[in-house]
């Protein structure tokens, strides 16, 4: 289990992480969602005792990553794929960090099997794809056989087959009861591969549940087709409803439940050709959640 | 746990990091040749011209130190070799998960500096002996020799491969403190080259005090059997050295544990 507890992490200025509080059970895989800048990084790496927090703090099974006496063993990480010594074979740096835990390198063999990279252990990093990369140090976070995973974008650079895997991966890690614990910036990814989502930005808490419970946050849209446009728009701003005309007949009502625009259309006795609630997407729900928290925003009509 | 983290852990570690980088193989072959291919070009120039010499120069004439000069240029090779050590984890960003592995970070620091100066201590007295001993055959039948039998000038060769080590850790401390390739070797060399001209700059009076605490001044009294008018006896100068590793490791130690390993530099 990983608790932040009242996290806040300065730079300078820049108050990357502010007052953040979560908790990372076991069993599940837990997705940790923010736009880019949000702060998910700077919690991985103050999670991992690499920054230090400006107030408040991180720790994995109530201890401090300080005090863990032999943190492979516990916890594996997966921050940045490309940090690795390019000059350095996959294997070597493997071993380097399996002997300073005292894990025996012919775990290094397994994880290299298991990562899918055994044909290319004696190469050097720096000739890697990110692909590679990314199985690279999927392979060191599992070196020590840890309770506790945490993956920083790990689905970035890659290839379909690889997504697949690695989604794949994190579900088994859950289900052996591992903490799993994975950021990403996309909320379709997390949709798919995360069973709560906590999301976040601008470094502040936002949201958490899993992915029905956030759907559910967002106002779903109806759709209806009716033989009288006009007459039924008119009804339905009458109750309270905000109707957009989106084709010939078509249109998508928010505000009110499907069964309520088909009782409005009864009473004002338009013929109704189709009527479809439409739920809110992940993606909606996303953009809806960070609105407000999306530190380098496009702006739709000229300067900001 | 027996997967518990130690200082041995952490320095068997650092050895497979050490030596599995061509940065450290191309360091170590570059001090070779420095050290003893120009000291085999200095001692035969020697042996070329000592008959030129004046009588007043040959009298103070040491064929040690003069064999050993190779070592001026291997020090900024073993600089290198400290420097790129620390800074190589900032730049590629490893240095993440390095401390992932050792959180502790006066150890990796330590566990670092153990794997820096027992190598460069074996590197350091084999480019050192062999230097020597050529330098020696050079000389032989023209210019007078010094032989290891005697005890002065067996410290001269052994303090020398010590200099050499001494000046890769300052290296790696100024990598520590900077955490930037290219600013660490900026200051590294600076110290040894840029200094000495700073310092020629004063008084004379002021130079014959000063002059001899600078590092490479320290290494040359280290190299001597005998002891030069305006410079330090040779384990007076071994002590100063240490002095300055000490505090430029203590500095760089400091740092390391304060500063966040942080985000992409």
């Amino acid at each position: 289990m990983i608790t932040v507890d009242h996290l806040t992490k300065r730079y300078g200025k820049t108050l990357a992480v502010d007052e953040l509080s979560f908790e990372v059970k076991p069993g599940v895989v837990t997705g940790f969602l923010g736009p880019n800048g949000s702060g998910k990084s700077t919690t991985m790496r103050i999670i991992l005792g690499l920054d230090r927090a400006t107030k408040g703090g991180a720790t994995i099974n109530g201890r401090n990553y300080h005090d863990l006496k032999a943190p492979l063993h516990e916890v594996g990480a997966l921050l940045d794929a490309k940090a690795v010594h390019p000059g350095r074979t996959a294997r070597n740096h493997l071993r380097a960090l399996a002997a300073s835990n005292k894990i025996k390198s012919s775990r290094v063999d397994e994880v290299l099997e298991f990562a899918g990279i055994s044909s290319v252990a004696n190469k050097k990093v720096g000739g890697f794809s990110m692909g590679m990369s990314q199985r690279l140090g999927i392979a060191g976070a599992l070196l020590g056989d840890p309770e506790v995973l945490l993956f920083d974008e790990p689905v970035n650079g890659l290839d379909p087959e690889g997504i697949k895997w690695i989604r794949e991966f994190f579900q088994s890690l859950a289900k052996e009861g591992r903490t799993v614990f994975v950021s990403s910036h996309l909320m379709s990814e997390m949709a798919v591969s995360a069973d709560q989502i906590i999301v976040i930005g601008r470094g502040k808490f936002i949201t958490q549940g899993s992915v029905d419970d956030l759907t559910a946050t967002v106002q779903g849209t109806v759709f209806v087709r009716a033989s009288d446009p006009p007459r039924l728009t008119a009804a339905l701003r009458g109750e309270q409803g905000v109707v957009q005309e989106i084709n010939d007949n078509g249109l998508s009502v928010t505000g009110l439940t499907s069964d309520q625009v088909g009782e409005i259309a009864f009473g004002a006795g338009v013929v109704i050709h189709e009527l479809t609630p439409q739920r809110a997407s992940l993606e909606d729900v996303f953009m809806d959640l960070t609105a407000d928290s999306v530190e380098y925003g496009s702006h739709p009509t000229g300067a900001p | 746990m027996s997967g518990d983290v130690t200082l041995l852990s952490a320095t068997q570690a650092e050895w497979i990091k050490f030596r599995s980088v061509r940065s450290t193989i191309m360091g170590v072959i570059v001090t070779f040749v420095l050290t003893i291919g120009l000291g085999a070009l200095i001692t035969t120039a020697v042996r070329g011209h000592y008959n030129e010499m004046d009588p007043l120069r040959k009298l103070t004439f040491d064929p040690v130190s003069t064999s050993l000069g190779g070592t001026l240029f291997a020090q900024f090779a073993v600089g290198v070799i400290g420097v790129l050590f620390i800074t190589s984890e900032y730049s590629s960003g490893s240095i993440r998960s390095t401390l992932a592995a050792v959180p502790h970070r006066a150890q990796l620091a330590l566990s670092k500096l153990i794997v820096l100066f027992v190598s460069l201590l074996v590197v350091g007295e084999v480019a050192c002996f062999i230097t020597f001993q050529l330098g020696q055959a050079i000389f032989s039948g023209v210019v007078p020799t010094a032989s290891l039998g005697s005890g002065a000038v067996l410290r001269s060769v052994l303090f020398a491969g010590i200099y050499l080590t001494l000046l890769s850790i300052i290296g790696y401390s100024l990598g520590l403190i900077l955490r930037q390739s290219a600013a660490s070797i900026s200051v590294f060399t600076s110290l040894l080259l840029i200094l000495p001209i700073v310092l020629f700059l004063l008084p004379q009076s002021w130079q014959n005090h000063v002059a001899k605490f600078e590092p490479s001044a320290l290494g040359q009294s280290m190299m001597s059997p005998t002891t030069a008018v305006n410079g330090f006896g040779a384990v007076t100068a071994l002590l100063i050295l240490v002095l300055y590793v000490v505090i430029v490791f203590g500095v760089g130690v400091t740092l390391f544990s304060r500063r966040d390993a942080g985000a992409s530099q």
